[in-house]
């Protein structure tokens, strides 16, 4: 029993660290916040930019958003 | 294990990843990478085709059977052409700017990507029908938009995150070398979508 969960130990510990941690400078720590939250279940934050940008867009050309939609509707 | 047991088995595996894409997209690409299997993307294949017989009869607007089929094989042709060319690109540009990694486990990781894809022109597809554009600038005109557009950049960039993990795990890069793959790669695709325009067969680029 031991030894079974200790293989699948090892096994899980060489599959996380086959790539080498990313580091990016000073931009390691936020690069690292970012990922975090969409490593799982990224759904909420995914929301919750888009919102940001639409409603930014919107408070940006206004009703002209509505062009937009038109041409992307009309795009598939 | 025969062909039809390894398809059955591919299925399962389709099922277990498309929902792993969903919740867990980091840990489902790790596990797509290393133990996908290419029959999953006969799945991927299945549901590409199932949107693609919806398209054509919402473009053609008509139970023509020529003129239907017509249109399904140019959406499914020129989709699978794009599939290839953009998996390859992907993997030629990724070895060249210093990943490793084989062609199959590219294709399989960029044919999850198709989620986020085939899942916008589905859903705008039906939404032609029940809501035919032009939108008006009227308020309820505006926030049918204002959501349509969350919904839209939403997917966009859970397909952004989905092609980061492909060349993340695909090709083993690191953050900057995928900067400076994206940055070789974006403009291949931007060509790549204005002569997909210019043909009049995707307006918004099928990738």
């Amino acid at each position: 029993m031991v030894d079974t969960t200790y293989k699948k130990f090892v096994r899980r510990w060489e599959e996380v660290m086959d790539l080498p941690p990313q580091t990016l400078g000073p931009f390691t720590k936020p690069y690292k916040k970012l990922t975090r939250r969409l490593k799982v279940m990224p759904w909420p934050w995914l929301v919750l930019v888009s919102i940001f940008i639409v409603v930014g867009l919107y408070v940006l050309v206004g009703s002209a958003i509505t062009f937009l939609v038109t041409l992307l509707q009309r795009g598939f | 294990m025969d062909s039809t047991g390894s398809l059955l088995v591919s299925g399962v595996w389709f099922l277990r990843n498309t929902i792993g894409v969903i919740i867990k997209p980091y840990a489902t690409y790790r596990r797509i990478v290393d133990h996908g299997r290419l029959g999953e993307l006969f799945y991927i294949g299945i549901l590409l085709a199932g949107y693609f017989a919806l398209a054509s009869l919402v473009k053609e607007a008509s139970f023509r059977p020529f003129l239907l089929t017509r249109q399904f094989v140019a959406l499914s042709t020129t989709a699978a052409v794009s599939f290839f060319l953009a998996s390859t690109t992907i993997w030629m540009v990724g070895t060249l700017v210093g990943g490793t990694g084989s062609w199959q486990r590219i294709t399989l990781a960029w044919g999850y990507t198709m989620m986020p894809t085939v899942m916008w022109f589905l859903v705008t597809s039906l939404l032609y029908v029940l809501l035919p554009p032009p939108r008006t600038t009227g308020m309820l005109g505006v926030a049918f938009s204002i959501v349509y557009l969350i919904f839209s950049v939403t997917l966009f960039f859970w397909k952004i995150v989905l092609s980061y993990l492909t060349l993340r795990f695909g090709l083993r890069l690191d953050a900057k070398k995928i900067a400076v793959a994206a940055a070789i790669m974006v403009p291949l695709f931007v060509v790549y979508s204005i002569a997909m325009y210019r043909l009049g067969v995707f307006r918004v680029p099928f990738l």
